[in-house]
């Protein structure tokens, strides 16, 4: 996973794109704090630059 | 095995520069037991090359291809189109490979991906040291199977020197005195009376000081030729 986040970094995404969290299947209430955490997280750094084309690439 | 490190992502990119169709080339045997440039490797440099270009706003062509050996002419035939097809050539192989690829593709502009760092083994997963340093002239014989010029840090053929303190090596404390695992290893050995030769100076001759070495074999060459 660290691995993953320094490629990302290199590459020039945020690392924390990509998390890792370990739990069982019976710790509900830990799934649903990481899954808030997450989905905040991206929301707060908006979609992924490479997934829109009309921006960053276009005419440059 | 050869040893080799990934270049940053950026030096990459510097080093291909402004040329649009990439081919990035991986290599089957030593660096990708070593994990640094096989068919694995190769994709995901291809891929971060893809993605970070992209980013930057000048998207380039990345394509990857494998051989077996880059170090073997005859195993670059097979990707002779990739390679006549693209402005650069990002090889993955070691240094040899990246020279093999200069040399058979005279058009081909080739930058290495990799840092070749040594001859060495992998001492645990994820760790690997180095062993030889082709001197041309190997000694192991004398020094217990344990190589004094890869793994002194003075390539001390008599030794140890007066910085070895505790096993370790005074120029670094990570390493372990060569010397000193010689010593153990010939007293293990019950032959710890091979240390009271001491060694002449080395012919560095055969090493890099002569130069760059070649090596002929007429044997093999006669058999080459009655073949034809
Ligand atoms: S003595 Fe020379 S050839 Fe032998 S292992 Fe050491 S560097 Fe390699
Ligand atoms: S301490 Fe040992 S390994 Fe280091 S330079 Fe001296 S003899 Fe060589």
């Amino acid at each position: 996973m660290k691995r993953v986040q320094e490629l990302l970094a290199e590459i020039g995404l945020e690392p924390e794109r990509v998390e890792m969290f370990n739990m069982s299947a019976a710790m509900a209430a830990t799934f649903v704090e990481a899954a808030t955490e997450m989905n905040q997280r991206i929301e707060n750094l908006g979609p992924n630059p490479l997934r829109v084309p009309q921006t960053a690439g276009k005419g440059a | 095995m050869i040893v080799g490190e990934q270049k940053p992502l950026d030096e990459i990119k510097g080093l291909i520069g402004d040329a649009e169709n990439v081919l990035v080339m991986g290599c089957g045997t030593c660096v990708t037991v070593c994990f640094a440039g096989g068919a694995r490797e190769a994709a995901t440099v291809a891929t971060s090359l893809r993605m970070s270009t992209k980013l930057d706003g000048a998207p380039k062509q990345i394509t990857e291809a494998t051989v077996q050996r880059q170090c073997e002419w005859e195993y670059l035939e097979e990707v002779s189109a990739a390679v006549e097809g693209a402005d650069a050539v990002v090889s993955l192989g070691c240094g040899v490979g990246v020279q093999a690829i200069a040399e058979k593709f005279t058009d081909a502009w080739v930058v290495p991906g990799l840092n070749t760092s040594f001859m060495g083994i992998p001492v645990e997963q994820g760790v690997w040291e180095e062993r030889c340093a082709a001197c041309g002239e190997c000694v192991l014989g004398i020094t217990a199977g344990i190589c004094p010029i890869a793994r002194c840090s003075k390539s001390l053929l008599n030794g140890p020197c007066g910085g070895s303190e505790d096993g370790h090596c005074e120029v670094d404390p990570e390493t372990p005195c060569a010397w000193q695992l010689i010593h153990d290893r010939l007293n293990h050995m019950d032959r710890l009376e091979v240390l009271m030769n001491p060694q002449p100076p080395k012919n560095w001759k055969a090493s890099r000081d002569g130069g760059p070495r070649r090596i002929v074999r007429d044997d093999l060459r006669r058999a080459a030729e009655q073949e034809e």
